[in-house]
């Protein structure tokens, strides 16, 4: 028995330590902790609900929108307004631009470098990477120039970011020329994210944090100009990422297929739904909510039945409360696996540990029975199976591991993509038919709760407002979820679960370790 | 009502008219920096910048000329008489002043019935006219601070230490406007005062420059 | 010998598969950028030669001011992180991880001549526990790799104040790095670049400006930093007196909440200093340089400034840009009242103004009571002359 720690766990939002215990080459056991505590809901008190809008963002720079949006839903919901339909509709919009943003970031410039051997690409041959890339029908640049740039900065011997990775490591699995693919879309994805958050910058004035979805509606008023330049935008985003991204993502998942068989974590999904369709009802959302508790039969999630533990974690406030009631107050001892060790509190829905983010997400939009999903699920359990030999699709249950988790996430960029098509053409009609309302003032009191989705995951903001001012304040993010360490009755929280049976090559090298973090974009 | 009599060398007609400048100019600043702090209707805001922008510097002139002609200009030394003395020594506090302190604000708070025996401006009166050129002088400090943060100025050391002394842009603004409700809290006080000791006489003079006679000396 | 630099870097850049025509294109725009003309850019490309390294570390963070970066296109993120510097330490970026990242820090620490960036507020609560890196509190690294840093760009509110996380009541401990490092005795020359997250032109003109330029060698860039350690460039004038909005504000045509008119009042694009802008107390250039590529900024996408750029870098803590800034849709800021909390300006003075009409009022009808109105007899000897004449003296 090794015990094994990475701290810092780099390529992620925030700060996290993971130890895990290798025997024999697997991991038999594992300790998630968080590293950082800021005190956001404590801020919040006593301040205008518009406030929290604008400062609760800060919370995650990831997933700022997500954040203002659960913040500003929660105000609303305390304050008994509805908002207008453009609002709306501006809403999904910046909404899924993020989400776009995100997972392109994340899947290229955090992930990707945990199977994609940048150094091994600089023995690719030329001609055969454009072979490949075409045959996998993914996008094609000037990988000659890419090729010699990258050899010019190798051989200057400095190598910045790429510093110490963990080159040549035998769990990498691409070819030279697949490698050099992925590294001219790693540069291509630096832009493309950028575009998709200048869709965001138009609509919101920047990105991250953004400035206009306050409670009440949005300050954001569409001119034909602005509507034009986020029209182009998300069309030169949507066309890379079916162009590469997808392509990408099933030629290197088809390298990767043993991925299949390890990370499945606790097995238990939610999903809180994203992107309001004109009913507002969160179970018709685009995304929409449920929840898959052990298997896959879909259930309806009872926000009263969450509790968040803290027996693991720095906190003297009580334990096992609801958020709607959820306390904050930060005591620290000391660092010790078997008893405090971490700054996460420990979410249980039912007193169980429940994965959130883009699985979740898309299993519960799957059983659901959602036609894109569905498309893209069997579409690329198809292209699976027939890589992998099989006689047919891998099966769903395959999505339940380490390749699942990625691949979901991908999938997700271009379900979004295409839904935002229709939410901006939705937004001209609108416009176009005279509707000029966007916001609505009005004040009230009451307790209320936003339940959205962040890229990474559901997100709940509760929040109470009395007088104009906000009461109450509890927040759970999709990392505490997924991030949590042990509760009460000492079961893991999903990331230390999804670790446990990972296969360890080189206990100094922990890379599978890493991949499995990262799959959950904490 | 008082019952000595109000006469011109109380107050000579220059001060008069620093006076009315004083009203003048307090009543447009403080107009005009209520709008500026929040635009209460519509399409004035250059104005009331162009205005209070013009106000300060003829408020901070009238100021300086108030000043230097309290040095030469002599007024009356006492309630109710001819007799004059330089200006300056009637607003500077004098020794016998100390005493009159409690006195005076015995009988505001009603805790004795008859009138102290002052000079021209009794002990309190002191305090409050003393306090107004430096709560000018505030107010013209703080909104030249605030005016531009013009790191041109040759002299913006000397406001930008006002500045971090009051927590960045947003403190001084506060300050300034905190220093406008000063400026009202004194006039309806000053205001209340003329008027209950002696409402006609009294204001009669300081805006009219008309004499009344007294009861008795 | 300029000429023998400039021919070595050209050198250097084709090595790395960058035309020097590129790199000039490049250079123009932060020389335009920095208000200097274009005509300086091949200085500042013979003032390149090796990599400058730089660690960039995550305190409390967001990671907000990373993901800025990564919208910066000119220079794009590639040839800042490939071409100018050699960030060795960058958490949410870079390929190591664990004990081969903490090796990176530690060997570029030894090494020296490093360009320290730091991204979040300094978190001193629970004795520093509350920011736990590499098993201990934070800023215990953040004291060993300042001490030998040439020099430390603090980006982003967070990191120059301790930002929004200082906001009262500081319940984890923020501060901005300035004053830690002053109050741990550390020495080093620190540019603050504020608001929350930081605009990555800043960074990038800073890093070619200060660090490229020499300015950092000749002392030179500190006189190009104003009293906050803030580039007076970039921070030296208010976003009020540059915003295209400005015309609207003069003419008094403001954007007012739940107004019949609010959305049509904003497609006229009026003034939204009603709506609690603080551009007239904010000093940043954002009306010029903008966000995103220049695709927009706050009070273009018709919100009003929150003021994420006031940030007090000598206060530290208390001097954070929410507090400074909220209510953020009020023209004021709360004033604080112990015990009370957050309270408007205007309501304290009405209520003082309030109180003062009433205790006048009552003034006066007590004085009717007294028979006042009537007149009232002056005192015939001065209550210390009579004390005085009892006790026989003072003639
Ligand atoms: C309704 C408004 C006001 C009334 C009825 C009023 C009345 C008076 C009276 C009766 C005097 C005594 C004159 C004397 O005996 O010499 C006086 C003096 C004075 N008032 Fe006012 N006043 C008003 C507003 C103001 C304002 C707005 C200011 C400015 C800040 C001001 C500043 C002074 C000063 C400094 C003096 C001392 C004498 C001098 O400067 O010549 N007053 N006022
Ligand atoms: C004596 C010299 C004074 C100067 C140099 C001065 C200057 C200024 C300036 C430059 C502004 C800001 C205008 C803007 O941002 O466009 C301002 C605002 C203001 N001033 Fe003055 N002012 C003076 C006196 C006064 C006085 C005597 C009052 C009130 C009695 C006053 C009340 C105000 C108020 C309420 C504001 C608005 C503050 C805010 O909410 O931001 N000012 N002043
Ligand atoms: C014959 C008697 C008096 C006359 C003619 C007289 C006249 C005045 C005048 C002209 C003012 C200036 C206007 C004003 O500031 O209110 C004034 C103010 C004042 N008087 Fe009298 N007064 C007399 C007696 C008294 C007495 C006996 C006291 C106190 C016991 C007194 C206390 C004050 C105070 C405190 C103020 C200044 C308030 C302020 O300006 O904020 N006065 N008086
Ligand atoms: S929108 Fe803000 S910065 Fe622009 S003119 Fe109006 S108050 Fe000034
Ligand atoms: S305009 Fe104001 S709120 Fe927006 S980024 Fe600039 S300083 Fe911050």
């Amino acid at each position: 028995m090794a015990r094994v720690t990475i701290d810092p766990v780099t390529r992620i939002e925030g700060h996290l330590r993971v130890e895990v215990e290798v025997d024999n080459g697997v991991i038999k056991d594992a300790w998630v902790s968080g590293g950082l505590y800021r005190g956001m809901e404590t801020v919040l008190l006593g301040r205008a609900p518009a406030d929290a809008f604008y400062v609760a963002q800060r919370i995650c720079g990831v997933c700022p929108i997500s954040h203002g949006h659960a913040s500003t839903m929660g105000s609303e919901a305390a304050m008994g307004i509805k908002i207008p339909n453009n609002a709306r509709i501006i809403r999904n919009i910046i909404e899924g631009a993020e989400a776009l943003h995100s997972h392109i970031l994340w899947f290229y410039t955090l992930t990707a470098l945990d199977y994609v051997d940048v150094v091994s690409a600089l023995s690719a041959n030329i001609a055969d990477t454009y072979a490949l890339a075409e045959a996998a029908g993914t996008s094609t640049a000037d990988f000659g120039a890419i090729q010699k740039r990258l050899k010019g900065f190798v051989e200057g011997g400095q190598l910045s970011i790429f510093t110490n990775g963990y080159w040549g490591h035998p769990a990498m699995k691409l070819s030279p020329e697949l490698n050099l693919i992925a590294v001219a879309h790693y540069l291509e994805a630096l832009e493309m994210q950028s575009e998709a958050a200048a869709i965001i910058a138009v609509m919101g004035g920047k990105f991250p944090h953004f400035m206009t979805s306050l409670p009440g509606g949005t300050v954001w008023i569409p001119t034909e100009q602005k509507l034009d330049d986020i029209y182009f935008r998300w069309q030169k985003v949507s066309n890379w990422i079916n162009g590469a991204m997808i392509p990408d993502t099933i030629a290197i998942a088809a390298q990767y297929l043993p991925l299949a068989g390890y990370g499945k974590g606790v097995g238990n999904y939610l999903a809180w739904g994203v992107y309001d369709d004109k009913s507002m009802d969160p179970t018709k959302r685009a995304m929409p909510r449920g929840m898959l508790m052990g298997g896959l039969t879909l259930t309806q999630p009872d926000p009263a039945k969450i509790k968040e533990y803290i027996d693991h974690s720095w906190y003297e406030s009580g334990d096992g409360l609801n958020p709607s009631v959820g306390e904050t107050k930060a005591k620290f001892d000391a660092y010790s696996t078997d008893a405090k060790y971490s700054w996460v509190k420990a979410p249980r829905y039912d007193d169980k540990p429940v994965e959130v983010g883009p699985l979740s997400r898309m299993l519960v939009a799957y059983v659901a029975g959602d036609p894109d999903v569905k498309g893209l699920v069997d579409f690329t359990l198809a292209a699976l199976g027939k890589a992998a030999g099989a006689a047919g699709p891998l099966p769903v249950t395959a999505l339940q591991s380490l390749l699942g988790r990625v691949g979901a996430r991908n999938l997700e960029a271009a379900f979004v993509a295409k839904k935002m098509g229709a939410w901006i053409t939705e937004l001209i009609d609108a416009v176009k038919g005279g509707d000029s309302t966007y916001f609505v003032d009005k004040s009230g009191e009451g307790e209320g709760a936003g339940l959205w989705e962040a890229p990474r995951g559901a997100l709940g903001h509760w929040v109470g407002v009395k007088g104009g001012k906000i009461s109450s304040y509890q927040v759970v993010t999709p990392s505490t979820w997924d991030c949590s360490p042990r509760d009460k009755n000492n079961v893991r929280g999903p990331m230390e679960e999804a670790l446990v049976g990972t296969p360890i090559a080189d206990p100094t090298k922990p890379l599978e370790a890493l991949r499995i973090v990262h799959s959950f974009d904490p | 009502m008082s019952h000595e009599g109000h006469y011109r060398e109380a107050h000579p007609l220059i001060f008069v008219v620093t006076h009315w400048i004083n009203l003048v100019c307090m009543i447009g600043l403080a107009f005009t920096g209520f709008y500026i702090h929040y635009p209460f209707f519509a399409g004035f805001m250059y104005g009331a910048r162009a205005i209070h922008f013009l106000l300060m510097f003829v408020i901070i002139i009238n100021l300086a000329c108030r000043i230097i002609l309290a040095f030469w200009v002599k007024t009356a030394n006492q309630l109710g008489t001819r007799e004059t003395d330089i200006d300056l020594k009637n607003w500077l506090p004098q020794k016998e002043n100390k005493y009159q302190f409690m006195e005076t604000v015995k009988y505001y708070t009603f805790f004795r019935n008859t009138r102290v025996i002052s000079a021209k401006y009794g002990a309190l009166q002191k305090i409050a006219y003393l306090a107004t050129p430096i709560i000018t002088l505030f107010m013209a400090y703080t909104g030249f601070a605030l005016y531009t943060p013009a790191h041109s100025w040759a002299i913006w050391p000397f406001f930008a230490a006002g500045v971090s002394f009051f927590g960045g842009a947003m403190g001084i603004r506060i300050a300034h406007y905190f220093g406008m409700w000063v400026v009202i809290l004194f006039t309806m006080v000053h205001a209340y005062l003329a008027a209950i000791d002696g409402f006609k006489p009294l204001w009669g003079l300081i805006f009219l420059w008309r004499e009344t006679p007294g009861d008795e000396h | 010998m300029a000429q023998e630099a400039r021919a070595e870097f050209t050198e250097l850049l084709a090595a790395r598969g960058v035309s020097r025509r590129d790199f000039l294109k490049y250079c123009g725009s932060v020389a335009a950028l920095l208000g200097m003309s274009e005509m300086y850019a091949p200085q500042i490309a013979a003032a390149v030669g090796k990599l400058q390294p730089a660690l960039w570390m995550a305190h409390g963070l967001c990671t907000g001011c990373t993901e800025s970066m990564a919208q910066v296109d000119n220079p794009d993120v590639p040839t800042v992180v490939l071409d100018l510097l050699s960030v060795n330490y960058w958490e949410t970026v870079m390929a190591a991880a664990g004990t081969q990242a903490e090796d990176n820090v530690a060997a570029t620490v030894a090494a020296g001549g490093y360009v320290l960036i730091v991204e979040g507020s300094v978190m001193l609560g629970e004795n520093g526990n509350v920011l736990r890196i590499g098993g201990k509190p934070g800023i215990e690294e953040l004291k060993t790799v300042a001490a030998k840093a040439a020099a430390v760009i603090a980006v982003g509110s967070c990191a120059v104040d301790g930002g929004w996380v200082a906001g009262a009541p500081n319940i984890a401990n923020a501060t901005g790095v300035s004053k830690f490092l002053k109050d741990s005795g550390i020495n080093v020359p620190v540019i603050n670049l504020p608001t929350c997250p930081v605009n990555p032109e800043w960074v990038v003109a800073m890093l070619v400006d200060v660090l490229l330029m020499g300015e950092l060698a000749d002392g030179s860039i500190l006189k190009k930093l104003d009293d906050m350690g803030r580039p007076k460039l970039i921070f030296g004038s208010t976003i009020h007196d540059n915003c295209p909005r400005r015309g609207h504000f003069e003419n008094g045509e403001f954007v007012v909440f739940g107004s019949p008119t609010q959305a049509a009042d904003e497609a006229a694009g009026w003034c939204l200093y009603q709506m609690g802008c603080k551009g007239p107390t904010t000093q940043t250039n954002c009306p010029l340089v903008r966000w995103n590529h220049r695709s927009s900024w706050c009070v273009e996408a018709g919100s009003p400034c929150i003021g994420c750029g006031n940030a007090n870098p000598i206060t530290g803590g208390p001097g954070n840009w929410f507090d400074a800034s909220a209510p953020f849709l009020t023209r004021h800021a709360d004033v604080r009242l112990p015990g009370i909390g957050g309270v408007q300006p205007s309501t304290i003075g009405a209520v003082v103004g309030g109180v003062a009409a009433v205790g006048l009022v009552a003034h006066g009808l007590g004085s009717a009571a007294k028979g006042r109105v009537k007149g009232v007899p002056t005192e015939t000897q001065k209550v210390h002359d009579a004390k005085m004449a009892s006790k026989g003296g003072d003639k």
